[in-house]
């Protein structure tokens, strides 16, 4: 049956070397024009899968298919694929614009076609006029985008960027932030963006694919990976939060009891309907930012325990605190400034519905993320 | 506003700088003295030079035997040059950018002549010409020549071809070049510096080798270094200071040439 | 997967490899590795190579004979003496060149290495004019008053030691200028700053650091030491021979070329352990 073609399709791709093994069994598809992130940790494999759908590496196993072709056993430099470097990767030796217009060389279009195609697309990148300059002679933040033309003026049928805001200060990268994300949606090339950074992810992303260890975590949109982590390397690698070990002693259908020390008993909605066996011990997350301060008990909250402030961080929009549990145990919480500071040694009450806990899938708890 | 510096560290600094100066004199006197001796009317070699001639030179350039040697000495350097250019380019990029089973041993053997008694090679070779009935030529000249000119540029190619990133050619290649093409127009200009520093100390290298050569040739190919050789042998004149200074100057111009191309002294 | 890719990508090197490997299988692993049955072979005077003899007798004879001992023995000695001597004295200026801020460095630099470029044959012919007993040495300290008559500074083992370690200067001072200069002077400030004054640094500071820098350079000039052959054939004359200038009497003037092919191997095995012991003791010492 005839549907749409997908932009790009990772079927069962797998790489190790020597010892280890980079990329285990990676299945992924991408629609036309979206903005998808591979995000993870240092040595995650995520690199490895851009360089193979690149052609850089070969796979050991799998296949990769752009634009519905096996275009797995098919050379680099003739898979019409744009890729911008971590280290940018412009040639020294060439002037910017020679650099721009290098792709379109090798595809032998006319002089004045090339000319026309480097300056727009310079433009478009906002480096108009610095067509003669050498990239020694750019800001790191000019050199990325001399970068990003290049790898786009080719009008390619795939955008693959290999942590490519990684070496730019801060405030650089959140600006590059936007303008990368600005360009793919005018230009609505199909793009795959490698990062670690989670806040990245976060705000360019039509779909977050997570990573570890060479396998997909969890694949969705920005949302659901926030809010729904579907395994506990998801939870901890995305946002902050709290974890909490326990055992079942009750559920309610639609509700769960899990006691996680002498006076804490956890309530959670249930996000499955696969009923949970009394005594089985579970992991539960809770969003730090979900956890309510109060300075006394709230009563018809599902949760809220007395808790003594441990330790205080000023964020400048939120405070950070640490907080002690009656068992000993300790959880972060995220409270907006603007409300009165807390001491350390002050006796509080955290408190958070039954809807802000998810409890952990049991496969994801026992690996550590 | 400046610091006093002690005068014990000061006067360390001075004992060191006479030193080095004076030692650097010191290494440059066989030089200087032969250059001077090249004046000399005296039919006999005597320092300092007694009158002022350039008649020595004059009687260099005059012989057949010398300008042949200077001539052959010139035109094999430069080939053997330019052929381990060819030879060591391709093989420089191999070890640096692909998995070669042994890639450590390849690197050894081919930079080892760089440490290998020049003699042994010599009397090696020699042996395996008249094992093979190879007759006293240029041509065999010339292999043996290659042996001493490659790897120097094996070295400097492979030492740059480390040092700067893959990324460079992924990137082209990713761009629509294919490997050879990639080559040609990002690599290249990359290692050409390399290749430079490489020629020029093969080139000076074969140009002055002796303890190959002297074993290779035959009656009729004299490298230069061999026929001064031969003429110290025969009886010190000042005809041999003559060609000397002339091997002196060249070679000083070709220093100044590689500085100003290559910043020589960065490499040090 | 398509076999076809993992062949594809080696081809392309074993090509590449292909001439270098070659040329260094024929014109140098081959003949070298040859020298060993040549040297086993025999050699008549007048007559020529015996056909099909094979013995040690070569080995023997270069290794009772008072006569060849000497030559080998002189060889190691003037190795290890120049090799001392000319680290030694090119310390120090190695230590200048590398951390002077001198507006004139580089061209003291280039001073160092213009020696090491010019021909040999021509430099030695420099120390032949110093050394000689007419020569510019001489003639000064007797025009001075020093000595009354010349001394003999050539056709002995003086003037080989003065003409090589000279020779050999240059290349152990470019050897010893990246080694000095890889130690971060903070090392030598620290050492400063715990107490330790300029004689204390260096010794259990920068020494010890520029070891291995120290043993490349003590490789390479007993190596080129042992292996000289010009300089000590024309400062040493043709009686006063050193292991190179015997193997070119064998093989050039008394045609017996087993004989020199035996005194090859056995200069390879006395200089090239000897070398990678210093060799060995460099890579120990980086390792830090």
């Amino acid at each position: 049956m005839e549907g749409t073609v997908e932009a790009l399709a990772l079927r069962k791709l797998r790489k190790s070397f020597s010892s280890s093994v980079a990329v285990d069994g990676m299945d992924l598809t991408l629609s036309r024009g979206e903005f998808v992130s591979l995000l993870g940790p240092s040595g995650c494999g995520k690199s490895t899968v851009l360089r193979m759908i690149a052609g850089l590496l070969q796979p050991d196993s799998g296949e990769v298919l752009i634009e519905g072709k096996n275009v797995t056993a098919l050379a680099v430099h003739k898979r019409n694929i744009g890729f911008v470097f971590q280290s940018y990767a412009l040639f020294p030796h060439l002037s910017v614009f020679e650099n721009v217009a290098f792709g379109l060389r090798r595809r032998r279009l006319a002089e004045a076609d090339v000319q026309s195609r480097v300056t727009n697309v310079l433009e478009t990148v906002r480096l108009h006029g610095l067509g003669d300059r050498r990239p020694s002679q750019l800001s790191g933040g000019q050199q990325q985008r001399v970068a990003l033309a290049r790898a786009v003026v080719t009008q390619p049928s795939l955008l693959l960027l290999d942590e490519p805001l990684s070496n730019l200060d801060a405030l650089l990268r959140e600006e590059m932030r936007l303008e990368l994300k600005r360009l793919q949606h005018q230009l609505g090339i199909t793009t795959l963006f490698v990062t670690h950074d989670q806040a990245e992810a976060l705000a360019m992303s039509d779909r977050i694919a997570v990573v570890n260890g060479g396998r997909l975590e969890q694949i969705g949109t920005p949302e659901e990976i926030y809010a729904e982590p579907a395994t506990q390397f998801v939870a901890r690698f995305i946002g902050r939060s709290n974890f909490l070990t326990g055992h079942i002693e009750g559920d309610s259908g639609c509700r769960a009891v899990v006691r996680c020390a002498k006076d804490v008993r956890v309530v959670i909605e249930k996000r499955s309907a696969h009923v949970l066996t009394p005594g089985s011990v579970v992991r539960i997350a809770i969003r730090q930012e979900r956890v309510q301060l109060t300075r006394a008990f709230v009563a018809d909250t599902d949760n809220c325990f007395p808790v003594t402030v441990a330790l205080r961080a000023y964020g400048g929009s939120v405070q950070h605190y640490i907080l002690r549990l009656q068992s000993g145990a300790e959880i972060g919480a995220e409270v907006r400034a603007a409300e009165p500071a807390l001491r350390p040694g002050d006796v509080a009450y955290a408190g958070w519905t039954a809807r802000d806990g998810r409890i952990l899938s049991g496969e994801g708890w026992s690996r550590e993320g | 506003m400046k610091g006093k510096i002690p005068v014990a560290v000061q006067f360390r600094a001075a004992a060191l700088a006479t030193y080095s100066f004076a030692v650097l004199a010191l290494l440059l006197l066989p030089v200087g003295v032969v250059v001077l001796a090249s004046f000399t009317r005296t039919s006999y070699l005597t320092i300092p030079p007694k009158g002022l001639t350039f008649r020595w030179y004059v009687e260099v350039l005059g012989s057949p035997s010398y300008v042949r040697s200077i001539v052959l000495s010139l035109g094999l350097a430069l080939t053997a040059t330019a052929v381990a250019i060819l030879v060591a380019v391709p093989a420089a990029y191999a070890l640096a950018r692909f998995r070669v089973a042994a890639a450590n041993l390849l690197v050894a053997l081919f930079l080892a002549p760089l440490a290998f008694p020049g003699i042994v090679v010599g009397v090696a070779l020699l042996q395996l010409y008249s094992m093979m009935n190879i007759q006293p030529s240029i041509g065999r000249l010339l292999v043996a020549h290659l042996i001493i000119t490659t790897p120097f540029v094996i070295r400097a190619v492979l030492a740059t071809l480390r040092e700067s990133s893959v990324d460079l050619e992924d990137a082209a290649r990713v761009l629509g070049a294919s490997r050879w093409v990639a080559f040609r127009r990002v690599t290249l200009p990359l290692i050409r510096p390399a290749i430079v520093v490489g020629a020029l100390f093969a080139f000076i290298a074969s140009f002055d080798n002796f303890p190959v050569s002297v074993f290779i040739l035959g009656a009729r190919q004299i490298t230069l270094p061999v026929k001064i050789f031969s003429s110290i042998e025969y009886g010190v004149d000042p005809s041999i200071a003559a060609v000397s200074t002339m091997v002196i100057v060249a070679t000083g111009l070709i220093l100044v040439a590689a500085e100003r191309w290559t910043g020589l002294h960065r490499a040090f | 997967m398509k076999p076809l890719q993992a062949s594809r990508r080696k081809t392309p090197a074993v090509g590449l490899l292909a001439p270098a490997s070659l040329l260094y299988a024929g014109a140098f692993c081959v003949p070298v590795l040859l020298l060993l049955p040549a040297s086993l072979q025999l050699y008549v005077p007048n007559q020529g190579i015996r056909p099909h003899a094979y013995s040690l007798e070569n080995y023997y004879r270069l290794l009772s004979d008072a006569y060849y001992l000497e030559i080998f023995g002189r060889t190691l000695l003037l190795g290890l003496v120049v090799t001392a001597i000319t680290i030694l004295l090119a310390y120090p200026i190695a230590l200048y060149l590398a951390r002077t801020r001198a507006r004139y460095r580089n061209w003291l630099v280039l001073l160092v290495i213009y020696p090491m470029m010019l021909n040999l044959v021509v430099r030695t012919f420099g120390f032949i004019a110093l050394l000689a007993n007419h020569g510019l040495v001489n003639d000064a300290l007797i025009g001075i008053g020093i000595i009354d008559s010349p001394l003999k500074l050539m056709y002995n083992f003086r003037g080989l030691l003065i003409g090589l370690t000279q020779i050999y200067f240059p290349f152990a001072v470019l050897v010893l200028i990246p080694a000095i200069q890889s130690v971060p002077t903070e090392m030598e400030e620290a050492s400063r700053t715990l107490g330790g004054g300029w004689f204390t640094t260096f010794c259990r500071v920068t020494l010890p650091l520029t070891a291995n820098g120290i043993a490349t350079a003590a490789a390479l000039i007993f190596l080129l030491t042992e292996s000289a052959l010009v300089a000590p054939r024309l400062l040493g004359g043709p009686t006063y021979k050193v292991a190179a200038t015997l193997i070119y009497d064998q093989f050039l003037v008394l045609l017996n070329w087993p004989l020199g092919s035996a005194a090859t191997w056995i200069l390879l095995f006395t200089a090239l352990p000897i070398a990678s012991f210093f060799g060995l003791a460099a890579r120990q010492w980086s390792a830090r």
